[in-house]
């Protein structure tokens, strides 16, 4: 702990340099850096080559004390505002003297951010308020020695920062204090990485753990504000890949995000704000971001559409597809821009990816199999519809059909079955599941037209009676005048 | 004819039926130009027959119960032959029927046909149109649907306003504290049982009343002499008309359930929230609409009391007009118990309106 | 005279016969529909409700039957630990009609083998959203089922 002293947070530049020389000067009348230096203490040693003390600022800036009196319990004493080691918790009120939100001297002559208000808003500062042991501005910037982050000796550096953040992230009796709950393998996972790897080979522009997570305002991943909250997180990887220009050298498309917003699971996310549709993390992995390889497509996919990936898995297309090395779900569905699955999508016609391997003709021994499935959804897709509008339309009449409508609803199960059937690339399983489905839709239809030739039977029944009765009131009348002439005689 | 009078030998060997024979032969209805309001006490005997016969047979399919109520009456819609035409001709002779006794009763009211020796008339008259009244109520209640469960929660609770009888009352009515599966085989048996054994006897005694004293004449024949008078026979030819027009009425009737099924709605659900604008049966709008015009205090008192007591009040003077217009001018054209027939009719119309809207 | 009078006669026979067959025939269009509506309907009772899922003695614990709840279908569900939990029986991915499965303790859709737990959340496969929940009320025998 003694060794946790001090400072915090350089944000400066080539200014600090410029002014490096006069500063140095002005640290030689510092009484307490001078002393400290002749005796030789590694604080003092290591504080040379600091960022901030080539900026000017004394050790009493942080320690308090007076740095003018020669005497060491003079200057050192708690009256003149010597407060030794800071406490942990107390560190980022320190740093935050001019890191922080009120105007001095050397904020405005380095132009330095707030990062205090940033920090304490952050999960770190809440882990500070909690415990002494929690994490400041010092766990990551280190003390007395601190360079400037363009530094490559910084710990915050791009190559260094992931191993600064692994210190305590993965060491999980550090970890288990704050956030039991919390894994501690993203390091490890982290390496296995595209971004880790290169990261490892010294290329700075590979993400890191700060990259996504920002730096001092991180927030927790449940935090909607968070740039890794489900719905924030295409945006956050987009930020590179969409970038043309930082993506060059690396060859890889940088359409990813704008066909993500297109497909129905960016719709779902971003648009339904349906959290459990997939950002990008979810089929590439977040820490271990990798693209799957070609034979794990079906299994990523399937950790959501299982009942599809288990059909295709036991298909023929699993092995052809092994074979010819393509993709499995991504040959018919692509990848970024997954559309809404259409009927349209099997058969030959010129939405069909049927016909993109599959030739339509007797050749090809699927084509028979790829029409009867296409006809089976059809067929229901056109029963159901027909069957709807003719109860629809018997209920316009007012009769009650609600019995039909309600049995009507599980063909659409039947439907959502067969089309999901489909994925076994064969006759029999999607004709089965489609079968219920059918015989409802004539058992409903029947019932429509049942319900609208009773209603047109009630009209002409009615007709018939009126008629009857009619003729009655009308013999009535002339009974009652040939009555009433003869009572008159 | 011979057919006729053979079988009337055959009875009349058994039984004297002379009496009978006679009195249908000197039974006269007076003839004039008001003569056509005298039809609407044979309509509405006419549409109590209709309910009757179409109650049974809903019976044959009917079961009251939280469970099998709502399921029944749409079993019967939609399940058995003709049981729309049955339900839908229940309903809407239901409706007409109170239509017609209002309409008989106000013109027995501005006829001054309730005059001495007719007051028992006009009360059991009073009394029938109170039981159509609760018939309709109850029957509302027994399709089970949220409209009549709400309505009928509405209106028991503006029973249990009436001051110190009214909670007791309330909760007999319902069978409990609210209205449950137990107000429902409350209102079952009153509407099945109760009702229409009350209703025929009293039906009875006022058919009676008629026939001993004869079909009352207008005041306006008082003072001219019988030979001006003008009479149709009551049998054939009263009753020939009668018959044309319950003919015409039953063929209203079907044209109405044919063209305008009676809607069953959705089951009532007890723990649901009630859906907005409930509104009782048409005819206990007015009462219902005044109600909801009145100051929530009224000297001193919650303003529902105060409306339900005056309906009460003038329920009462209502049936008990013949005392109170024996201290009116006599005459045909008695002012006091006209404007006070006007109001009164006014009053409903327009309210009705309003609560319609 | 003679023949005039036959002539009424006639007219007045003939006024009754019409009178006879259109009595006979308004007879047969009141009788009809009666004794069609007395007629064993084709289903011989009413179906049975919806509010009332069902009866507690039918009901062993780690059972679920679906129901008709209005005019779609809810699921009633007695939990391995024996408490009564109703829900929407209506898949929020695509409207499928789920049911329960005693070998997994959850509820699951045929379709897309979406997974609710016993509390009607969605823990696997790609339904969006829980299940609705609905309120039980256990009266007597019956268990009634509302929205609450």
């Amino acid at each position: 702990m003694d060794q946790k002293i001090l400072f915090g947070l350089p944000l400066l530049f080539i200014l600090a340099f410029a002014s490096g020389t006069q500063a140095q000067k002005s640290q030689t009348v510092d009484k307490c850096y001078s002393c400290h230096r002749d005796i030789g203490s590694d604080e003092a040693q290591a504080y040379k080559n600091d960022i901030h003390f080539k900026a000017g600022v004394t050790c009493a800036d942080c320690h308090g004390g007076d740095p003018t009196v020669e005497d060491q319990d003079a200057a050192m004493s708690p009256a003149k505002g010597y407060i030794g080691v800071p406490k942990a918790s107390a560190i980022p009120q320190v740093c935050g003297k001019c890191h922080g939100p009120s105007k001095t001297e050397l904020k405005e002559k380095f132009r330095l951010d707030d990062v205090m208000d940033d920090f304490k808003a952050s999960v770190h500062g809440r882990a500070l308020s909690e415990s002494n042991d929690g994490p400041q501005c010092v766990s990551c910037h280190g003390i007395h020695n601190i360079v400037s982050i363009k530094d490559r000796r910084s710990p915050v550096y791009p190559t260094n920062v992931t191993k600064t953040c692994a210190k305590c992230h993965s060491n999980p009796n550090y970890m288990k204090k704050f956030n039991p709950g919390l894994p501690v393998d993203q390091y490890e996972k982290y390496l296995t990485s595209v971004h880790g790897k290169r990261n490892q080979s010294g290329d700075p522009k590979a993400a890191t753990c700060v990259s996504c997570h920002s730096n001092h305002l991180i927030r927790a991943v449940k935090d909607p504000r968070s740039p890794v909250y489900p719905t924030n997180i295409p945006l956050t990887c987009s930020k590179c890949h969409s970038n043309k220009m930082y993506m060059a050298e690396y060859h890889i498309p940088t359409n990813q995000y704008d066909n993500y917003v297109q497909s129905v699971h960016g719709i779902a996310l971003l648009k339904n704000s349906d959290l459990s549709a997939p950002a990008c993390n979810s089929c590439h992995g977040n820490h271990g971001a990798v693209p799957p390889g070609a034979a794990s497509v079906a299994s990523v996919c399937g950790t959501c559409h299982q009942a599809n990936a288990d059909l295709f898995d036991k298909s023929v297309h699993k092995n052809a597809f092994a074979k010819a090395k393509l993709p499995g779900c991504v040959v018919c569905h692509s990848n970024h821009l997954v559309k809404p699955p259409s009927d349209k999508m099997i058969g030959f016609g010129s939405a069909s990816v049927c016909g993109e391997c599959h030739k339509d003709n007797s050749s090809d021994s699927a084509a028979s199999t790829i029409l009867v499935m296409k006809t089976t959804l059809d067929s229901l897709t056109n029963g159901q519809k027909d069957a709807s509008a003719l109860l629809a339309h018997a209920e316009q009449l007012g009769m009650d059909v609600s019995d039909a409508s309600y049995s009507l609803r599980s063909v659409n199960q039947s439907l959502v079955e067969s089309r999901v059937q489909v994925h076994a690339f064969a006759i029999a399983p999607v004709v089965s599941a489609a079968q219920p489905g059918l015989k409802i839709v004539a058992d409903a239809q029947k019932s429509a037209l049942g319900a609208i030739n009773e209603y047109y039977f009630r009209r002409k029944g009615l007709g018939v009676a009126t008629l009857v009765i009619t003729l009655l009131v009308v013999l009535l009348y002339l009974k009652i005048k040939q009555i009433e002439r003869k009572s008159r005689q | 004819m011979n057919n006729e009078s053979k079988l009337m030998r055959w009875f009349n060997k058994r039984y004297d039926l002379s009496p009978f024979e006679h009195f249908a032969k000197e039974k006269k209805v007076p003839d004039f130009k008001g003569s056509f309001w005298y039809y609407f006490g044979g309509v509405s005997l006419f549409l109590f027959i209709v309910q009757v016969v179409t109650g049974i047979l809903l019976l044959m399919y009917y079961q009251p119960g939280a469970q099998t109520a709502y399921e029944s009456v749409r079993f019967i819609v939609t399940k058995v032959e003709f049981g729309w035409l049955i339900r839908s001709i229940h309903s809407w002779s239901a409706n007409l029927m109170i239509l017609s006794v209002f309409i008989h009763m106000f013109s027995v009211y501005f006829t001054k046909a309730f005059r001495t020796p007719r007051e028992l008339t006009w009360y059991s008259g009073f009394l029938l149109m109170s039981l159509t009244l609760v018939f309709g109520f109850s029957g509302y209640l027994l399709p089970w649907n949220t409209l009549s469960y709400f309505a009928t929660k509405v209106g028991t609770e503006i029973v249990g306003v009436v001051p110190v009888v009214g909670i007791p009352l309330m909760e007999i009515l319902r069978n409990g504290s609210d209205v449950t599966t137990a107000t429902l085989t409350r209102f079952f048996g009153l509407h099945v049982a109760v009702l229409p054994a009350v209703f025929t006897v009293v039906l009875g005694i006022h058919l009676l009343f008629i026939q001993v004293q004869g079909i009352s004449e207008p005041e306006s024949w008082k003072d001219i002499p019988e030979s001006k008078k003008n009479h149709i026979p009551f049998f054939p030819n009263f009753v020939l008309r009668d018959v044309l027009l319950w003919l015409i009425v039953l063929n209203v009737l079907a044209i109405l359930a044919v063209y305008f099924p009676w809607e069953l709605g959705h089951k009532a659900d007890p723990f649901a929230s009630a859906p907005a604008g409930i509104k009782p049966e048409w005819y206990f709008l007015f009462m219902f609409e005044s109600l909801k015009f009145l100051p929530s205090k009224f000297l001193g008192l919650d303003g529902e009391v105060v409306g339900v007591m005056f309906f009460g009040l003038a329920g009462l003077l209502w049936f008990l007009i013949p005392l109170w217009d024996s201290r009116t001018p006599k005459g045909s054209r008695n002012k006091i118990i006209n404007y006070v027939g006007i109001a009164v009719v006014l009053y409903i119309i327009i309210l009705t309106t309003i609560g319609a809207r | 005279m003679n023949v005039s009078g036959n002539e009424k006669m006639s007219r007045r026979t003939f006024l009754d016969y019409l009178m006879g067959f259109g009595l006979l025939a308004w007879l047969g269009a009141v009788l009809y529909p009666i004794v069609e509506y007395l007629k064993v309907p084709k289903q011989t009772e009413a179906a049975p409700s919806s509010v009332v899922a069902g009866l507690t003695k039918d009901f062993k614990p780690n059972e679920g039957k679906v129901f008709r709840f209005g005019n779609e279908p809810a699921i009633l569900i007695d939990t391995p630990d024996g408490k009564l939990k109703a829900f929407s029986a209506v898949c929020t991915h695509l409207q499928c009609t789920v049911q329960y499965r005693p070998d997994m303790e959850k509820i699951w859709c045929a379709c897309h083998g979406g997974v609710y737990d016993l509390n009607g959340r969605n823990i696997a496969g790609p339904p969006p959203r829980p299940l609705q929940e609905y309120k039980v009320v256990v009266k007597g025998d019956d268990i009634i089922v509302s929205k609450s």
